[in-house]
Formats: C-alpha cells, structure tokens, sequence
C-alpha cells in the first residue's frame, strides 16, 4: 500500500467521518447520479480522497484504484494539452473552471467530459479540498464534431458552386466583349465601304445616296459607341446619344453657319429601342440640315428632350425657309420616318414653326401608347 | 516639325478597307499618310525606319491583340506620338501604354478628322487648343502634358 493512498485513505476516512449516514448533503453526493469526486489540496499533486459510485462507473474503475490518484489519470494521447493547461492554472490560483475534456475510461475507450472544479475554503479562506463533477457528454460533442463537418462539406460546396457560376460569368462577359467588339468593327467596315465608294462616285445623286445610307449607319454606330460605354447594357441614355449625333451631322455637312441648341434632359430607353430611335431622329436632323437653311441661308437647330405626361417628347425645330419654299423632301426618308414610328409606337408631327418647321416625336415611356 | 511640314502618319490596322478610308481621312485633315502595317512585325519595322510623326494604331491586329505592345514600343523607341483607334476602349491599360488617346470605333468621318485636327494643334503648340472632342479620350499623362490635367479629373 502506497504512502499516497494510505494517507489518502485516512483523509477520506476523517472527512466521511465528520459526515455521517444522517448528513443530507453527504448522502446527496454519495447518491447522485453525476459523477463526483474530491481531492485533498494540502497534501502534495491533490490526491483524490473521495469519489462516488457514479464517478467508479463513468470511468470504469474501483474505488480502490482512484483514492490516492491525482485525476490526470484520466487523460490519454488525444486529451488536449491546451485544457490541461487551463485546469492546471485555474487550480493553482484557485478559481474554478469548467472544461470540456476527452479523457479515456479503464478500458481505454475515449469520453467527453463536462468537468468542473472548483476549491473548498476553510473558515480561514486557506483551500482545503477541490471538489470536482463529471458528465459524459460525448454524444454531444459527436453531434458537433459531425455538424462542423458536414458545415466543412457545405462550405466545400458552396465555394465550389461560386466557382463555378464566376467562371460562367466571367465566359459570358468575355463572350459579350467579342461580340461587341465584332459588332463596332464590323459597323466601322461598312461605313468605310460606303465612304470609299462615295469618294469614288462621280454622279452627284449616287453620291446623296450613299451619304444618307453613311448616315444612317452612322446612327447606328453611335448608338453601339454608347451601348457598351455604360455598365449598364439595358439602358440607353437618348440625350447623350443626340449630342453626338447632333455635333457630327453638323460637322459633316460642312455648314458652320448652322448652329444647335440643345435642351436635353437625361432619359433612359430600353437598349432595343436605340437603334431605331437613332435612325428615326437622324433622319429628321438629317433633313432639318439639308433643306431648312438652303443657299447659304445661316440658321439654328434647337433639340430638347424631356419627359412629358408619360412621353418621352424629343422635338427638333429650325428657324429656315419652312416647308412652303423647301424643296420635295425625299421619299425613302419619309417612309423610314414612318415605318419607325409605327415600330416604337411613337407619334410624330411636323408643323410650320414661323419661322421654320418643328417636328415633335412623342415616345411611350414603357412601349404603350 | 514646323508649321509648314504635314504631320506624317503611319496606320496601323489589320483591316485593309479601313486603312484605305483612314488614309483619305488623314489626307483630308493635312497629314500625310506615309505608311500602313497590318501586324505588330511590319508596325514595328514601319515605324523604326519612317519615324512618323504620328501612328494610328488598331489593338487587334494580324498577329493578335499585339497594338498595345506596338503603341508602347513607338513611344518609347521611335520618338513618335501613338494614338489608339479601337473597338475595345476598355481593355486598353490604365497608363495607354504611352499613347496620347484614343479614338473608339464605330467612329465618323467628322469624329476622326476633328481629332485629327485638335491633336495636330497639341503637337504643334505643345497645349491643347481646348478640351477634346467628342470621341477622343485622352491618356492622361499627355492631357497634363497639355495643359488639361486639371480639366481631365474634373470631367
């Protein structure tokens, strides 16, 4: 018989002895079912000097293998050191502390423990006893451990499916790159086609031709230079696209006697009305520049853009000759005029402005009348 | 280069129709065109030995998506002055890789010969006229070059 558990043994003894089979609270901790033990602080390492029968049968020993033990004797190879550290420190500045430590029965066979400690003072306040409670909560902790892992698996395949939709993402973008870019180059061949064969073409109304097909793509080609300057690929912005297109037509026909005045209010289209909405107003400036201000007559092109009782109204008037002196207008204008209102649901007037002539689109704001 | 001797140009595009109209545009505005390359090789070549003033300079070229690199060796090795003319405004690097600007496709007639015409006063009086054109952007070392530094961050 070791010194320890003999001196362990005798201390138990006195401390059972000065609570008797009448004592409640002795009786209580005897008789529960949670695991119970208790160390003598004023012999050396904290020899345990009771345990109860819930405590011999969560770890699978007799009590004659616990008394004279300190309790490391429940750790093992995977008990976490890091907690071990915490109980040594707790116990040496005499705190409590509560642990959740895997410690291993007789048989060898691992359990969690729900472990409190926690020092007895004497009247003096010096610590005489630990008193320490055990609760198997290894099905708990199983719990956890399978729920961290099955988090683990999702976050797995969370990131995996991100991964994967960025690449789709990222293909698309590339994609609608390409076709932009094919789009503006390919808009770019046919308006130097159409240059070219103008510059080359002596009679004066092939010429007018081609120069009104030029700009009739040119039309398109700002819509495209804008469409994809912007994030936003859905909406096209009508003013900014009309102060393109209203410097260049001017510029183009040489007229520095033709001046423009624009009003214009920021409004959104939807990007498939771009197209032929440029076409519609290019062909009417185109027209306000070709006949209002003939034989050198100087003049203005006002063009304002605002909303209006759910319209978009766009209106370009000039101060020229009017429509009583002007010549014939071309009919291929007209009916491109026409067809695309009847397109875009949109209504336009042309009326005499004195001086000049005012032609006013009304657009439906969401495509209805 | 003085006030009497034409900008000389090189163009740079891989699209033969293009360059042909181009090379009217340039004509047009008072330059001379003095050369046409279609992969980064001739580009390169072109400009070391005719020294132009000036290179119009596509991105996509025969060889690739290689004008970036060619725009970077003329301005840095052949003492001429690039400027991008391309569909793909935005894939051009932050600094321009040492060109003054660009010109976005689909352009216009009028659009490239008003630039033209405001980067030939740039060069000649080494200060821009005014702000740019519509449809040319400036890189922005050469609009602080300008004298538009401020204007630029503003805009």
């Amino acid at each position: 018989m070791s010194d320890e558990y003999r001196s362990s043994l005798e201390a138990g003894a006195a401390l059972a002895a000065a609570h008797g089979p009448d004592d409640p609270f002795a009786a209580a901790i005897r008789a529960t079912r949670m695991a119970m033990i208790i160390t003598d602080a004023r012999q050396a390492d904290h020899p345990i000097i009771f345990a109860n029968d819930a405590f011999c049968a969560l770890t699978g020993y007799d009590r004659d293998e616990i008394i004279g033990r300190n309790c490391r004797f429940l750790q093992g190879a995977r008990t976490d050191p890091q907690v071990v550290s915490a109980l040594r420190t707790a116990v040496a500045q005499g705190q409590n502390v509560a642990v959740d430590i895997l410690n291993y029965r007789k048989d060898g066979a691992p359990f969690w423990n729900a472990l409190y400690l926690s020092p007895v003072r004497n009247a003096a306040g010096e610590i005489t006893y630990f008193f320490g409670s055990q609760l198997d909560i290894t099905s708990r902790k199983q719990a956890e451990l399978a729920f961290l892992e099955r988090r683990d698996d999702l976050q797995i395949a969370i990131e995996t499916a991100t991964a994967d939709l960025q690449h789709a993402l990222e293909q698309k973008t590339a994609l609608l790159h390409e076709v932009d870019h094919r789009v503006k180059n390919n808009l770019q061949l046919i308006s130097s086609l159409l240059l070219l064969q103008a510059r080359r073409t002596p009679d004066p109304v092939v010429r007018a031709a081609l120069r009104g097909m030029l700009e009739r793509v040119n039309a398109v080609a700002t819509v495209h230079r804008r469409l994809f300057q912007s994030e936003d690929v859905e909406r096209f912005d009508i003013s900014a696209f009309i102060r393109d297109l209203v410097s260049d037509a001017i510029g183009t026909s040489g007229r520095n006697d033709i001046s423009a005045n624009l009003d214009l209010e920021r409004v959104d289209v939807s990007a498939d009305k771009a197209a032929p909405l440029a076409l519609l107003f290019s062909e009417l400036l185109g027209n306000a520049i070709r006949h209002a201000f003939p034989d050198g007559r100087a003049g203005v092109i006002k063009v304002s853009v605002r909303r209006e009782n759910g319209c978009f109204r766009i209106e370009i008037a000039d101060d020229g000759v009017g429509v009583a002196t002007e010549e014939p207008r071309p009919g291929f204008g007209q009916t491109i005029v026409r067809l695309l209102c009847e397109q875009l649901r949109a209504e336009c007037e042309t009326a005499d402005a004195f001086p000049g002539l005012r032609t006013v689109i009304r657009l439906p704001v969401n495509g209805k009348p | 280069m003085s006030d009497h001797t034409p900008l000389s140009v090189l163009i740079v595009e891989d699209e033969v129709l293009l360059a042909a109209e181009l090379n009217y545009l340039v004509e047009e505005v008072g330059c001379r065109g003095v050369g046409h390359a279609m992969s980064s090789d001739e580009a390169i070549a072109l400009a070391a030995s005719l020294r132009p003033d000036l290179a119009l300079v596509d991105v996509q070229l025969r060889d690739g998506p290689t004008g970036v690199d060619v725009a970077r060796r003329i301005a840095r090795d052949c003492g001429g002055v690039a400027l991008f003319m391309t569909a793909n405004v935005k894939r051009l690097p932050d600094d321009m890789a040492g060109a003054c600007g660009v010109i976005g496709k689909p352009y216009s007639e009028h659009g490239v010969k008003t630039a033209l015409t405001y980067l030939k006063a740039c060069l000649r009086d080494g200060v821009a006229p005014g702000p740019p054109p519509a449809g040319f952007q400036l890189a922005p070392a050469w609009a602080e070059r300008w004298g538009l530094g401020a204007l630029q961050k503003s805009a």
